[in-house]
């Protein structure tokens, strides 16, 4: 038994501990390791189209999340409110858009907004009083809506559920001492269920940092870090790539990490 | 006179004598030079010349960055790393396996290239499609028609407009592993023959409608441009023979053929002269019953954000200087006779770059009329569905 | 009076669903209705979207059946696969773990999804290609083996990066198992397997239910682990639509191979439901 979950652990990380080692190789080829440098780090760190995928990529993904997290959250409070019938439909459109694949998303949205974009652009053109006029386009937009629209189902799920678990009492028992909706909300809900709030928005960041193909259709000339990183696959990969996956890597540690530590500090307060 | 060419209009000899003489003298700095002279784009081109100007003069005028959609392994990076030295642009390099690949990221919106590398059947379709401009010559003053070959820049200009520049031309061959496989390949027959027994899952095929569907159709004995549907059938039925012995679909066969995944494969010229250059044992051979000859150009596509650097670069790219070092690593032959002019003899007498003219007799140029046929575009999405 | 109050917290209710109903219709129904209507359009001569109302991109839907077969048994079989790996660790993590350990060894499984699984896959196309694993057996005398752009490739590429996915459901519902029920087994006399077979595998069924679903559904989409370690030839449905939008330009037939695979997972939804209903009641029985 321990022979095959240590096996498994070594099957999730060899692969993992391949692209640190290449990080860290001298030589430009990302298959044969020449020697111990760091050159890659500077380089990768100094490439202008690697920094603004990044760049593009955090951008979105603290967007579409963030975005996702506030409605997903409301949308949750609000179903509650809803009569049975409403409820239902949103339930099934929440749980369309999870189980609904991704690549039908992206040729979706792309298929639509092109349409869209197909009369509106020639509208605004004919109307505008300019030289140039605005034209809407694939873009930031575009990325965030569509990995907005997965990232609000998903946080609306799993506050929803928090919701339906905690106890109507409490809640009663608040307005009963004359507290407003809006006090309760803030003093006995929110705190309740920010901890899955929470959960939600990371795993929104998680989805869209590391979303390939919904973007693979709807970035337009934007590029992400996942997009950039299959154009290199096809030109071919310099340990630049690895050394940004594993600063990725190194920092998303440290980010759970310190958020280990804050909940420990957190519970032992409570504690006391 | 319209208020457009007014603003444009070029400076004045006198006016340009005039503030040259009050740049020298220090009076007017080089920024405001190179405004009113309207010499900022060509000082790209002056760029390399000692002297005169440095690099970062022009630096606001072309912008910091912009983007080219090429093939795999078709440029050397060094040449973008001089470029973007000499400008202070950078160049991202996009890599697509097929024109196809590209004209659907062009159609379907955005790119963001300032310049690219379209084959030569597929200019036509781009003009009418709207996709790229007429290239303003005036940009380009490196660039020279009269010592282009006529044969391969005919397809650049349609209606008697300049809409593409050739980059080079080349074949599309076979690369064979001569210490994997033994039997002699010598033709496209012999190719899917071959990929069906000593190379039993080590052969590769382009993922690339034009080429994958013309040599089956070359091997079958018909035209590699054939549309017919009776012809396209029997090479669909060929494909789909051969497809459970492949080793892969793609057009970035080389990384395969070094690490000797894959021992044979469809070539084209510069990737087999690399591969050759390399490795040896790997040979590239022509096919004896046809195949195709092509020629590259780049274009400029309507939807480019940074026009001006993509022109800087395809002057920069049309200098014999400048493309005599490309050629040389890259591998494929020249449509320019100053760069053949200072290419090496090594170079020159390679008959993997400089085939004999009867080894090219048997091969065609793409036909337009493949690009947008629905017919070969169907039978290739079905082979790769199979 | 009570009519005021119902008016607010009606204006109340519509502005917390407000944003998320617009977001839903606007970038989900819409686009849905879009890829609805192009798909009884036609291929526009260079490629694209013509209006049109044709059933002809869907009677041409058997060319791709092959490419839906493979879809349908990979996938699936991807997620079995899964399974098996997956249940001893998520038992050995829930069950028999050193309690100090537990938390750092679960946070373990996690972490490879923090680094791209586009640069793990990559590793793969490493590992498994001539200078990898093919290479270390060659000087042991075995020459010549291709494992790079094989089904074997794709699914063991599927086992990578869906274990995580498949191991935390079923640990979750380990967790929650009530150990005095293991304990009540053993003083009954009952041997640890049927212990395991009796008590602790049908308890952590719906957490086995939801990781097969969940890793199923995902799979009928998947696009990069066949197109890289596939190599092009080992197609799913999500690459024969990759492949009809940015190669051979048919929107229309492309529109409708996604309807339909949409279709295929509200089936492969339902089927799922209809075994974890059946599971959750024989479980209820079985309680009583």
């Amino acid at each position: 038994m321990r022979a095959f979950i240590s096996s498994v652990y070594l099957f999730l990380y060899a692969p993992i501990a391949l692209v640190v080692l290449f990080s860290f190789n001298a030589g430009r080829n990302a298959s044969e390791f020449t020697g111990f440098s760091t050159a890659w780090y500077a380089k990768a760190l100094s490439n202008t189209f690697l920094v603004s995928a990044l760049q593009n990529s955090l951008i979105i993904a603290f967007t579409s999340a963030a975005l996702a997290a506030v409605f997903g959250t409301m949308a949750a409070l609000g179903m509650e409110r809803l009569s049975s019938r409403m409820r239902a439909l949103f339930d099934a459109l929440f749980a369309a858009a999870i189980v609904v694949p991704g690549v039908v998303i992206g040729i979706a949205t792309l298929v639509a907004l092109v349409a869209v974009f197909s009369f509106v652009n020639p509208t605004i053109a004919a109307l505008w009083p300019g030289d140039q006029p605005p034209r809407l386009g694939l873009g930031y937009g575009s990325i965030i809506a569509a990995h907005g629209l997965f990232s609000m189902a998903l946080v609306a799920m799993i506050v929803k559920a928090r919701i339906a678990s905690l106890g109507r009492d409490i809640v009663e028992a608040s307005s009963d001492l004359y507290a407003t909706p809006l006090t309760t909300f803030r003093l006995i809900v929110l705190p309740q269920i920010l901890p899955s709030i929470l959960a939600g928005f990371l795993l929104a960041f998680t989805f869209s940092f590391d979303d390939f193909i919904i973007a693979f259709f709807v970035a337009g000339s934007k590029t992400t870090l996942p997009i950039y990183v299959f154009a290199s696959i096809r030109r071919g990969v310099t340990p630049e790539i690895n050394a940004i996956a594993t600063l990725v890597l190194v920092a998303s540690l440290l980010l759970i990490l310190t958020a280990r530590v804050l909940m420990r500090e957190k519970k032992s307060k409570s504690g006391e | 006179m319209t208020k457009w060419y007014r603003d444009n209009a070029p400076i004045t000899a006198d006016r340009l004598a005039d503030e040259l003489m009050r740049l020298k003298r220090g009076s007017v700095t080089r920024r405001h030079f190179l405004g009113v002279t309207g010499l900022g784009l060509a000082t790209a081109v002056l760029a390399r010349q000692p002297g005169l100007f440095n690099s970062t003069a022009f630096a606001e005028e072309l912008g910091t960055q912009m983007s080219i959609a090429t093939w795999p392994n078709y440029h050397d990076p060094a040449t973008f790393e001089a470029f973007t030295a000499a400008t202070g642009v950078a160049v991202e390099v996009n890599v697509f396996g097929s024109n196809e690949e590209m004209l659907a990221k062009l159609q379907a919106g955005g790119t963001g290239w300032d310049l690219f590398v379209p084959t030569n059947y597929t200019i036509s379709t781009y003009v009418k499609l709207g996709l790229i401009d007429e290239l303003d010559m005036a940009k380009l003053p490196k660039y020279d028609a009269s010592t282009e070959n006529p044969r391969f820049t005919n397809e650049g200009i349609v209606d008697g407009k300049t809409y593409a520049v050739p980059k080079n031309w080349g074949t599309t061959g076979i690369a064979v592993n001569s210490s994997k496989i033994k039997t002699p390949v010598a033709s496209w027959k012999d190719f899917f023959e071959v990929a069906m027994t000593e190379a039993d899952g080590r052969t590769m095929v382009h993922d690339y409608q034009l080429t994958t569907i013309g040599n089956a159709l070359v091997s079958l004995g018909f035209s590699f441009n054939s549309v017919k549907p009776e012809e396209l059938a029997k090479a669909e039925e060929l494909l789909i023979k051969v497809k459970p012995h492949l080793y892969a679909i793609n057009s970035d066969y080389q990384p395969a053929m070094r690490a000797t995944d894959a021992w044979m494969t469809m070539c084209w010229t510069n990737d087999g002269a690399q591969l050759n250059r390399d490795m040896p044992e790997i040979k590239f051979v022509l096919g004896k019953d046809g195949g195709e000859i092509w020629s590259d150009f780049y274009a400029i596509p309507n939807s480019a954000a940074n026009k001006a650097a993509g022109y800087a670069l395809l002057n920069y790219l049309m200098a014999p200087e400048n493309a005599v070092k490309e050629h040389i690593a890259n591998g494929a032959p020249t449509t320019d006779s100053r760069v053949m002019k200072l290419l090496p003899a090594e170079v020159t007498s390679n008959k993997i770059v400089y085939p004999d003219e009867a080894a090219l007799t048997p091969l065609e140029f793409g036909a337009a009329v493949t690009l947008t046929d629905p017919g070969r575009a169907e039978l290739m999405a079905r082979f790769k569905a199979a | 009076m009570r009519a005021a109050m119902n008016t607010k917290r009606n204006l109340v209710t519509a502005a917390l669903v407000a944003p998320a109903a617009a977001w839903l219709t606007v970038f989900l129904v819409l686009p849905f209705i879009a890829m609805l209507v192009f798909a009884f359009g036609e291929r526009a001569p260079e490629g694209g979207y013509q209006v049109a109302f044709t059933f002809a991109q869907f009677a041409n839907l058997p060319t791709r059946a092959a490419a839906f077969w493979n879809t349908l048994l990979l996938a699936p079989t991807g997620a079995l696969l899964c399974l098996i790996v997956a249940y001893p660790v998520a038992y050995y993590l829930a069950v028999k773990a050193n309690p100090r350990y537990r938390l750092i060894l679960v946070s373990l499984v996690v972490v490879p999804f923090w680094t791209s699984l586009l640069v793990r896959t990559y590793a793969w196309m490493y590992i498994l290609g001539s200078r990898g694993i093919p290479n270390l057996l060659s000087m042991i005398g075995i020459e010549d083996v291709r494992m790079l752009n094989t089904p074997g490739a794709v699914l063991l590429g599927i086992v990578y990066g869906y274990l995580p996915l498949m191991i935390m459901p079923i640990y979750v519902s380990l967790e929650r198992l009530d150990r005095r029920l293991l304990e009540a087994s053993a003083d009954l006399g009952a041997k640890p397997v049927s212990t395991f077979f009796g008590v602790t595998l049908p308890l952590s069924l719906p957490g086995v239910m939801t990781g097969v679903a969940l890793v199923t559904i995902l799979l009928l989409g998947e696009y990069l682990i066949p197109q890289l370690l596939g190599g092009g030839k080992v197609f799913f449905i999500g690459n024969a639509l990759v492949d009809l939008f940015l190669q051979s330009r048919n929107w229309p037939f492309g529109s409708a191979i996604a309807v339909t695979l949409v279709a295929v997972v509200v089936v492969v939804l339902m089927v799922a439901m209809r075994i974890a209903w059946r599971v959750a009641g024989t479980r209820q029985v079985d309680l009583v």
